[in-house]
């Protein structure tokens, strides 16, 4: 069950976060040259980070998927890109506004760091349409797999190709990370940490509704019995088209059966 | 001692980069709060399908009950309400 667990992760990531909000307003130092913008990195960077993270742990899940042919896996790795989507408009979003205080400009169109990352945002913002284009469930959640794979292997490639680069207009805050200044070092890893607790619970949240909502309609499917005189209670209503992964009725009560953890 | 950690503090933003700060941090959050509400949504239909099912299987268990009392005193059987037959 994906619920087991979550009260506690919960519970580390608003402390971590609460920690890394006090380090960066209260022990962190100012900048010598961004000054007091420069705050604005310990939540823009982390959040790219793990966007970008998420979206291979995304391919990772598709491949997983693609050979066990478990739907299980699909749904993590629906959940991985559309939670990585999330983050990474959160990224653009605060990477804008610090260029906006920075640059003066909201947009640098010949920054190869923030055009890399707004194209691989554009490239996962056609998963979802994707995955709605097609009905056939199964069909879906194949085509949707192969997507998060090649997409996925895009991520470092990208991220590699824009350091090559000679044009370093954007800071280089990953590899200067030994350069920075203990206690802006300290508080960096500790934003990123709860950063990434941010997007392990929110996924987990994900995950125990979209679980619990299959059971429901297991459930819906048992309770389904015939009534007296021949005809069946109407407890299924139909169900829509919908780009979110389903699990399949025995998979959703086998594992409860098993009692097997991730179900 | 208060007083003397509240002096390493460094300034509160009182110039220019204040109101872009603040303004990365409140992305940030609003986003957690449009999820939490998302979430909020989706618990209470949830809640809702499940009373919805809870309700039909206890007609279900009223209509059987009676229909079992009826086999036993040799009555003609009760009629069962048309909504709930498919």
């Amino acid at each position: 069950m994906y619920g087991k667990g979550l009260r506690a992760l919960s519970i580390a990531t608003i402390a971590v976060m609460a920690i890394g909000l006090g380090l960066v307003f209260f022990y962190a130092p100012l900048d010598a040259e961004q000054g007091f913008l420069q705050k604005i990195f310990y939540v823009h960077v982390p959040l790219a980070i793990v966007a970008l993270c998420g979206f291979v742990v995304g391919a990772v899940m598709a491949i997983q998927h693609l050979r066990t042919r478990d739907s299980r896996w699909d749904l993590r790795s629906y959940v991985a890109i559309h939670m990585s989507l999330i983050f990474a408009v959160g990224a653009l979003i605060t990477g804008s506004i610090w260029a906006k205080g920075s640059w003066g400009h909201w947009w640098v169109w010949n920054e190869p760091t923030l055009v890399s990352f707004l194209i691989v945002f554009l490239l996962y913002a056609t998963y979802q349409p994707l995955r709605f284009a097609i009905e056939d469930p199964e069909r879906q959640a194949r085509y949707a797999s192969v997507f998060a794979i090649t997409a996925g292997a895009f991520v470092p490639m990208n991220f590699v190709a824009v350091r090559l680069s000679t044009a370093y207009l954007h800071p280089r805050v990953l590899g200067n990370t030994s350069n920075l200044p203990p206690r802006m070092a300290l508080t960096f890893v500790t934003c990123l940490l709860g950063i990434a607790l941010l997007y392990a619970t929110l996924c987990m949240y994900e995950l125990t509704a979209k679980h619990t909502r299959a059971q429901l309609r297991a459930l819906r499917r048992l309770t389904d019995v015939p009534a007296a005189g021949g005809g069946r209670l109407q407890t299924q209503p139909r169900r829509s088209r919908s780009a979110a992964p389903t699990l399949s009725s025995t998979t959703t009560m086998s594992a409860r059966t098993a009692g097997r953890p991730g179900a | 001692m208060s007083g003397a950690v509240l002096g390493e503090l460094p300034a509160l933003p009182l110039h220019e980069a204040g109101k872009y700060v603040a303004g990365a941090y409140s992305v940030l959050f609003v986003l957690v709060l449009i999820y939490v509400a998302i979430m909020a949504i989706r618990l209470s239909r949830i809640e809702r399908e499940l009373g919805a099912l809870l309700e039909l299987r206890e007609r279900s268990a009223v209509s059987e009950g009676s229909e079992r009392s009826s086999a036993l005193s040799g009555e003609p059987e009760a009629s069962h309400p048309e909504s709930t037959l498919a």
